[in-house]
């Protein structure tokens, strides 16, 4: 399991600046960054090799941040990479709120980011299928 | 001198008949000394008015009332009812509404005004071996120096902080062991919510006390203040007219407000027909200065709106309690034809933990329909990460919102901390509809 760094905002310009420009300048790497847009506000969805201090770094600064528990399973970055995963998750009858990808490796290595009622039984299926569940990204 | 006396214990415990004799033949005095300021000579003499045709306390009914109007009619010094030399102070007041209007207290005005304010603190259970730090601001807002003379009379050790600085509001109350305050309520809210951002706790600091006014607030405001702090929270009622606080409070019973009618006679009126309001029926307060030299009011509308509260304290003053406001009728708001106070939607926000204590309605218009959208903040510690919580608790306010007022209301759901903060009277709203 691994922890999706949340962040609250009032949805208007600057936000993002603001929080791009804290993470830039303390030298932690991005691997995605989504807006999860509910029109006046929004919640901001960080995936970072280094959760913990991304969310210190946040809060000091006054911002509303909170862990989000996801599963992240190691994929091949090729044609085909996800369906390994996808067919697992279905065979195991699995349902899935919330994914997103992100390659580690171009053409190499991606993850895929999954967050559903059942970590547990996520990275079960996905480990029966030969695949691998992250617990880091360093 | 002992406490009781220190503080007026002779008017506080008047047996119900001595309380109106004793208003009686005050309200004779005071109509004779309102006529000697040029506003009230005037007026009683166009009237025909003779001090002696008031024979019991109904014939109140006969005198004129004073507006707010005919205190800026007669600025400055119109109402003044005694030679200059003899005023010891003025205020004036804290422009909630207008421009401001002056107040003047002779020496004995100034000490029955400690006496009043002293007896609320007591009355609140506050004694000579607390110590009191005043968190309003000083000058000519009468916060300040009318809690501080009723304090310092009351024998309390008084920190007269005056109002903003909280970091350094929060190392007094520390360093010198407060436990009793004085704050507008919304002040008393934004001082807990930066401790609990700071990752410190408002319970550490001790108040046991805290008397809360200058603004209207709520019961369910009051709860939440309660809780965070572990004090007793008394609400104060007074306005600047009727000297400022001191005029009610709370008794330990926290169940209604005491006003002092040894130097208030009070009326609830219905503000349309003028008429006395009926029994526990919500009406205009109106009052009369008793014991006041320098400028004694006649009848003054307050335009604040409350009622009287039935049947006999079990702390065994006598001197009639009335409702937390309902607001003041300058507040009410018409919005799409229905009348609203902000009082209404607090009360809804403020049962909801998992919000902060601060908010601000918004007025806007669009396609000529009003629109309402209440912004508020989420509780700091309260976000889980979830966006479907989110969603949840906006969806929530909007429908208990719309149970509360009848139509729909926007909620903004803002990040802990992110509205201005208020350090007296909190604006709590915005109307951009024009």
């Amino acid at each position: 399991m691994y922890n999706e760094v949340r962040v609250f905002v009032e949805n208007k310009p600057g936000k993002l600046s603001h929080v791009a420009e804290l993470l830039g300048g303390t030298g932690i790497d991005i691997l995605t960054l989504e807006l999860a847009d509910e029109g006046q506000f929004g919640v901001f969805k960080i995936l970072t090799a280094e959760p913990d201090k991304a969310k210190s770094i946040l809060s000091d600064a006054g911002m509303t941040v909170a862990f989000n528990q996801v599963a992240i399973v190691e994929i091949s970055d090729r044609p085909g990479g996800l369906v390994k995963l996808a067919k697992a998750l279905e065979s195991a009858d699995l349902n899935v709120t919330d994914a997103y990808g992100c390659i580690l490796e171009r053409g190499k290595r991606a993850v895929f980011v999954v967050k559903g009622d059942n970590l547990e039984a996520i990275e079960a299926a996905a480990r029966e299928a030969g695949l691998r569940p992250l617990e880091s990204l360093e | 001198m002992d406490l009781a006396d220190r503080a007026g214990g002779k008017f506080e415990w008047m047996a119900e008949e001595e309380l109106r004799k004793w208003q009686l033949q005050a309200l004779k005095q005071s109509i004779a000394q309102a006529a000697k300021s040029p506003w009230y000579g005037m007026k009683f003499k166009n009237l025909g008015l003779d001090p002696e045709d008031i024979r019991s306390l109904d014939d109140v009914s006969q005198l004129p009332f004073t507006s707010k109007d005919d205190l800026r009619l007669s600025y400055p010094t119109g109402m003044l009812a005694v030679p200059p030399e003899e005023v010891l102070r003025m205020h004036t007041s804290s422009g909630t509404t207008g421009k401001p209007t002056a107040i003047f207290h002779t020496k004995e005005d100034v000490d029955c005004w400690a006496e009043l304010m002293a007896r609320c603190l007591a009355m609140a259970g506050a004694t000579s071996t607390d110590v009191f730090q005043n968190m309003s601001g000083y000058g000519l807002f009468t916060g300040g120096l009318g809690l501080h003379y009723g304090a310092e009379r009351l024998g309390m050790w008084v920190i007269p902080a005056g109002a903003g600085n909280t970091a350094r509001q929060i190392t007094l109350i520390r360093d010198f062991h407060v436990t009793v305050i004085h704050a507008t309520p919304s002040y008393a809210m934004h001082v807990a919510e930066r401790m609990v951002q700071d990752g410190d706790d408002p319970k550490t600091l001790g108040i046991r006390i805290a008397a809360l006014g200058a603004e209207p607030y709520t019961d369910e405001m009051r709860l939440k203040l309660q809780d965070l702090y572990g004090f007793k929270a008394f609400n104060s009622y007074g306005l600047s007219e009727m000297n400022g606080p001191g005029v009610s409070f709370e008794c330990s019973e926290q169940n209604g407000m005491h006003i002092w009618e040894d130097a208030y006679l009070i009326e609830i009126i219905n503000a349309q027909t003028l008429e006395p309001a009926c029994e526990g029926e919500v009406g205009e307060l109106v009052m009369t200065t008793l014991r006041r030299t320098a400028m004694p009011m006649i009848r003054y509308r307050t335009r604040d709106l409350t009622r009287f509260l039935a049947g006999d304290c079990p702390c065994g003053r006598k001197h009639r309690r009335i409702a937390r406001m309902v607001g003041r009728s300058d507040d009410m708001l018409i919005i799409r034809g229905v009348d609203v106070f902000p009082s209404q939607i607090e009360e809804v926000l403020m049962r909801e933990k998992r919000l902060g204590g601060n908010y601000v309605i918004h007025l806007t218009k669009r396609e000529a329909l009003d629109q309402m959208t209440v912004k508020v903040e989420l509780a700091k510690g309260e976000f889980d990460g979830s966006i479907e919580s989110l969603r949840n608790l906006r969806a929530e306010m909007q429908k208990h919102l719309k149970e509360q007022v009848g139509f729909t209301v926007n909620v903004d759901v803002l990040e802990p901390g992110s509205l201005p903060a208020s350090e007296g009277k909190a604006q709590r709203v915005i109307d951009e509809r024009e």
